[in-house]
């Protein structure tokens, strides 16, 4: 038997392998070390690649723990505390004098806002999608419209706040407040929604279509009961990845939402000023009371906690929606 | 004319300027199975798709002749080919079932058709399952994914969702060249059980499957109708050298 240097150095390495699968992580440094001679080029491969791989993973999530860290440090006295807008009051309650108070008015903007903006932008671009995913011949026009969504959604989000300004409120004359911001929160979320649905589209394999027509069904019935319907997962999750998204943002509202140390009680004109958590931090920590630098860490706790909220939500509804249609 | 038969008449079609179908002529006969067989490309789906119409939707697609169904013609401009596609079945080469539960996948048909009586959904999901010969494995998860059965399963599955809407006609495209041997096997006994209730028209790469359960069968060779006989004759003496090529596995 002709056997290669190889063969035999792979056979050799049958219980060192084992023993490297049996002690995991660090101490496969020291396997590495020990038994450098019998590792075969390709294992050893392996190994430095997996090491690089995790010290890439550690550096990208890093920041978000330090800065989760930093929050913490600072804004964790607020969440715990039991002064005026500690504890309960950060949540429930209005700044009121002094800005001593919770951040009540933030949360409820923000909610609002995301709200309008989910509610005009949703249907926009789940039907703009359907549209050229189902019903535009393949062609220049869609290639325009797909190439116009993508630098959209480049662009940054100051940029969509000064067009909300001169378009929304000094062109339409809607003014400052919620309507208008959400709006433009909107315009953000619509190039998005778009491509991700537009995706999810492209997922659903045309023989449903197919089957779904050759049962006689319209082509409205199969778009929307079947090719919608088996696309509904990668929609949903596009579309709470969105709202997680222009939850945080602050520049589009700069120019369009006003802001207010109370609740809107409407949606346009002067009473539906709003404030929303990104513009009360930004606000917050350009305050000199060193009161209100702690507030504005635990704002950002909180807007936080609700994009994270918003996150498992995400997560549930696509997995019950997955579990329940595929 | 019989009331379900099919009539092809001078069939021609085209993709752009691709002639695919050239001058096709033929019948398919009530309350039996016919083989279409060819080798790849010849043109055996779209001569099938060409009788529900679903060629329509491909862009460049171009039909001149006459296909007749139960003695009209459904290339009339006035027809309704959502009823037409209602009344004639089809089952694809791959099993695709919607990404719904057993039950939904053969409600949909009847429901598109205005049915909405829960005990008549009901005793539909259960003829279509027995009917192909699927009720015994799944009648105690039909709300669970139709996706979870097996291929073969799920195959026999899109076999009780066309036959859901209740067609006199079933066109199956290769309906078993996904699939595994003793799967396929099941599908052929179900084919030869259906055709006493429906007319089949079966699209195969496999000789062998089109002389096991054919009573028709119509070879098609590059576009062209090369033979058209019972299966029986054709098996035993081919007329054309092409045909007897194919069969004995000399070009395909
Ligand atoms: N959607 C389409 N657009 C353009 N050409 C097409 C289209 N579908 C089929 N064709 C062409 O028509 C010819 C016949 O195709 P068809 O699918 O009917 O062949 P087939 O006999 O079913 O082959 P197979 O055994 O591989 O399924 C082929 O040459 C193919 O390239
Ligand atoms: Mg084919």
């Amino acid at each position: 038997m002709n056997r290669t240097d190889d063969e035999r150095e792979r056979e050799g390495t049958q219980a060192g392998r084992l023993w490297t699968v049996l002690s995991e992580g660090g101490t496969r440094l020291v396997a590495l070390g020990g038994r450098a001679r019998r590792l075969t080029r390709r294992e050893v491969k392996d190994i430095v690649f997996k090491l690089l791989v995790a010290l890439m993973v550690l550096i990208v999530v890093t920041p978000f723990f330090l800065l989760l860290a930093r929050l913490l440090s600072v804004g964790l006295q607020d969440l715990v505390g039991s002064g005026p807008g500690q504890g309960w009051e950060l949540i429930a309650t209005l700044p009121g004098a002094a800005l001593r108070g919770g951040v009540l008015n933030a949360i409820v903007g923000t909610t609002v806002l995301v709200l309008v903006a989910t509610a005009v932008g949703v249907p926009l671009s789940v039907m703009g999608a359907v549209y050229i995913n189902e019903y535009s011949r393949p062609g220049r026009v869609r290639t325009a419209i797909e190439f116009g969504a993508d630098v959209l959604a480049g662009i940054p989000s100051i940029v969509f706040g000064a067009f909300g300004f001169t378009f929304l409120v000094a062109y339409l004359g809607l003014g400052l407040g919620a309507l208008t911001g959400g709006l433009t929160l909107a315009f953000m979320m619509i190039p998005t929604v778009m491509r991700t649905t537009q995706e999810a589209l492209k997922q659903v394999p045309s023989s449903l279509r197919e089957a779904s027509l050759a049962l006689g069904a319209t082509k409205w019935a199969t778009t929307w009961r079947v090719t919608v319907r088996a696309a509904l997962p990668g929609i949903v999750t596009g579309i709470l990845l969105a709202v997680g998204r222009v939850m945080g943002e602050t520049a589009p509202l700069i120019f369009t939402t006003g802001n207010n140390l109370g609740l809107p009680t409407g949606l346009v004109g002067p009473e539906s000023w709003v404030a929303s958590l990104p513009f009360t931090i930004w606000s917050y920590i350009m305050d000199p009371r060193p009161y209100l630098q702690v507030r504005a860490h635990s704002a950002a706790l909180v807007l936080l906690m609700m994009v994270l909220i918003v996150d498992i939500l995400a997560n549930y509804a696509s997995r019950r929606l997955t579990r329940r249609i595929v | 004319m019989y009331e379900y038969r099919i009539e092809v008449k001078d069939l021609n079609t085209w993709f752009g300027e691709k002639h695919v179908l050239k001058n096709i002529t033929c019948y398919f006969e009530d309350n039996s199975v016919t083989a279409i067989m060819g080798p790849s490309g010849c043109g055996k789906s779209t001569l099938l798709r060409s009788i529900n119409r679903l060629n329509d939707l491909i862009p460049g697609f171009r039909l001149t002749g006459q296909i007749f169904f139960a003695g009209s013609n459904i290339y009339d401009p006035d027809r309704n080919v959502y009823e037409l596609r209602k009344r004639i079945g089809m089952v694809f080469q791959r099993p695709n079932p919607f990404p719904m539960s057993i039950r939904e996948n053969l409600t949909f048909g009847p429901r598109l058709h205005g049915i909405k009586d829960e005990d008549e959904l009901e005793r539909i999901v259960e003829d279509s399952l027995r009917k192909a010969a699927l009720w015994d494995e799944v009648r105690d998860q039909l709300d669970s994914p139709a996706v979870h059965l097996s291929g073969g399963q799920q195959q026999r599955l899109c076999i009780a969702r066309a036959l859901s809407v209740d067609p006199p006609v079933l066109l199956m495209d290769e309906p078993v060249s996904a699939l595994d041997p003793i799967s396929a096997g099941k599908i052929e006994d179900l084919i030869v059980q259906l055709k006493k209730e429906y007319t089949i028209i079966l699209v195969t790469h496999n000789v062998q499957q089109a002389f096991r359960v054919s009573d028709q069968a119509a070879f098609l060779y590059m576009g062209e109708l090369v033979e058209f006989d019972k299966t029986k004759r054709i098996a035993v003496a081919p007329e054309d050298p092409r045909t007897e090529a194919f069969i004995t596995g000399r070009i395909g």
